[in-house]
């Protein structure tokens, strides 16, 4: 963007400037919670570009991370798992990928992640944990010491940290200076990004410098790198306070996912990729061919009471 | 074995029920991921004597002593069921919590060995290879150290589940046995209280913390439980029969909280 002197530069980015930042072998993490928010325009733009080697960073990572894995772009992943919770527990790709030793996975809960995180935020080499003796995690990772507390002398394990070199989340809002705000509580994007060295986010609504004043205890991160105008920007996931998750879509991606995972065989993932990732050239082209009646059908206030039995039909 | 329709109730529905007669009122909960046994107990408790409960719903705290019909959502991140949010959770913060942590949790397992250590890591020799790659632990390693006490839900109960030795431990139990185990280990929390599964109720013998029988459900013997388990279990000369769910208990589950039946799915 061009600026003229004197007025403030803003920050809003297309995915294609921003994955162009990024080199084979990065540490990327991404935001969100399984089924929920993450930032898929830049998901699917790192696969078009083909950026590959990748250390994914998770919180609790959900198929976005598999779609990564599917594309053969993940080398190593450290997250406390990748999984469509209860659509598939197992993320199929990840499962496939991890299972034939075609990816590392550093094992960890979200306990754990959480400190090496703090520890990169913090620019120190490692977080105590006082948990995971006795379990395997010390045996089977590399990064996970037991050491002795120089105060007390009770064993803990020194977690290594993993500084992120780019974050990228999604959010509900921002202004166009990069000011996030979230709905909710905002899972654990605010440490990805304490950690990390470069913060991207996608936003549903692009909103004036004036609303997040009004409310700036609403403020999540005071000023990410970059921003990309993305509506509906984690489908087939929900964000919070918008929409909820279009599950037909993510059973169709698990579909594929699935037949890489039973058959080894790659052609309904490329073909997924083909429709979904590498046919559309823009985030608004995506939204064109999933079509705006099912992308607003998924609008939260349309299926708060799904589930809520009416009196009187209940057995 | 006897159907869910002969029976009148689901095993799952039997199995949150236990574990829901077991909390206490002023307790506060996470609900975790992907274990609806342990989601529908937690709110029966809280709905049937518990009106001082904290429950971690949707990523937020709530109480909802006073909401008729919940209609739970399957996914913990379901931000419609944050709506009756009291505060929301950012998760870093919480897991760093000393006061505000789960008082007990619930977990499901691929695994379990005599002593309460589970496995949601995988099966196999090779964590590079493994032969099964599972789902992780998401938060089950912090919240079960942490609290002060947890119950393991495995899918089924068969010998490739309830084995001598958990190829990989991701939830630490007693660990190789004795009542300081956990002290030695220098883990904090007060470790596994019961495993229930689709059989039986186990506990744990005070002195070597090994699972004991503690009940059996309707329509299970003995003999089968011990069949079916891969290492050897502690019979008490009288093993009663685990209580099936009470009316109030199944018209609670039904009608307000598990409304789309994902425990009588078997889910």
């Amino acid at each position: 963007m061009s600026v003229a002197a004197g007025f403030r530069a803003d920050v809003l980015a297309t995915p294609a400037e921003i994955v162009a930042e990024i080199k084979p072998g990065a540490t990327v993490g991404i935001g969100g919670l399984m089924n929920t928010c993450h930032p898929m325009p830049l998901v699917r733009e790192l696969i078009r570009q083909g950026i590959g080697d990748l250390h994914v960073v998770g919180l609790a990572s959900g198929l976005e991370v598999d779609m990564l894995i599917a594309a053969g772009l993940v080398q190593r992943v450290s997250t406390p798992t990748v999984s469509a919770e209860t659509i598939q527990a197992i993320a199929p790709a990840f499962r496939r990928a991890a299972q034939a030793g075609e990816i590392e996975v550093w094992e960890c809960d979200e306990g754990m992640i959480y400190a090496a995180l703090q520890a990169a935020a913090q620019r120190v080499s490692f977080a105590p944990w006082p948990v995971g003796m006795g379990a395997s995690y010390p045996e089977v990772n590399d990064g996970m010491e037991l050491i002795e507390s120089p105060y007390t002398g009770r064993p803990v394990i020194a977690i290594r940290a993993i500084p992120v070199d780019f974050a990228f989340i999604h959010c509900a809002r921002s202004d166009p200076f990069g000011n996030i705000q979230v709905n909710g509580g905002g899972f654990g994007d605010r440490a990805m990004a304490r950690a990390a060295r470069r913060v991207f986010a996608t936003v549903d609504r692009l909103v004036g410098n004036h609303e997040i004043r009004r409310d700036p205890q609403s403020t999540a991160i005071p000023g990410v790198d970059a921003v990309v105008h993305a509506p509906y920007g984690s489908h087939p996931f929900a964000s919070p306070g918008h929409y909820i998750h279009d599950e037909a879509h993510l059973r169709e991606y698990l579909a594929a996912g699935n037949a890489l995972l039973r058959d080894n065989d790659r052609g309904p993932v490329e073909a997924y990729f083909d429709r979904w990732v590498r046919g559309p050239e823009s985030h608004f082209d995506y939204l064109e061919a999933v079509g705006i009646a099912q992308v607003c059908g998924l609008d939260e206030g349309l299926h708060y009471h799904d589930l809520a039995l009416v009196p009187g039909e209940a057995e | 074995m006897s159907t869910t329709m002969e029976r009148g109730y689901a095993i799952d529905e039997l199995r949150a029920c236990v574990i829901s007669r077991d909390f206490v009122d002023g307790e506060r909960v996470f609900l975790g991921a992907n274990v609806n046994i342990g989601r529908a107990a937690v709110l029966l408790a809280h709905r049937l004597r518990g009106p001082n409960m904290k429950i971690m719903l949707g990523l937020s705290w709530t109480n909802m002593v006073d909401e008729r019909s919940v209609g739970l959502h399957p996914d913990s991140t379901d931000f419609r069921d944050a709506r009756w949010a009291e505060c929301y959770v950012n998760l870093d913060t919480m897991i760093n919590s000393y006061r505000f942590f789960s008082t007990t949790f619930v977990i499901s397992a691929l695994q379990v060995d005599r002593f309460g250590n589970s496995n949601l890591i995988g099966l196999g020799d090779s964590h590079k290879t493994p032969r099964l790659r599972g789902p992780g632990a998401i938060g089950s390693v912090s919240s079960t150290a942490y609290c002060d006490r947890f119950y393991i839900t495995p899918p089924r109960h068969v010998k490739e589940i309830f084995v001598e030795r958990c190829d990989f431990i991701s939830s630490v139990g007693w660990h190789q046995g004795g009542a300081t185990a956990r002290t030695d280990l220098g883990l904090p929390g007060g470790g596994p209280r019961f495993c229930v599964t689709p059989l039986c109720v186990f506990d744990f013998e005070d002195e070597t913390k090994a699972m004991r029988l503690r009940s059996v459900h309707p329509g299970h013997t003995v003999d089968e439980v011990i069949e079916n388990t891969g290492f050897e279990v502690i019979v008490p000369d009288e093993v009663p029969e685990t209580e099936p769910p009470r009316p109030e208990e199944l018209e609670l589950l039904r009608k307000s909280i598990d409304t789309r039946g994902l425990l009588r799915e078997g889910r």
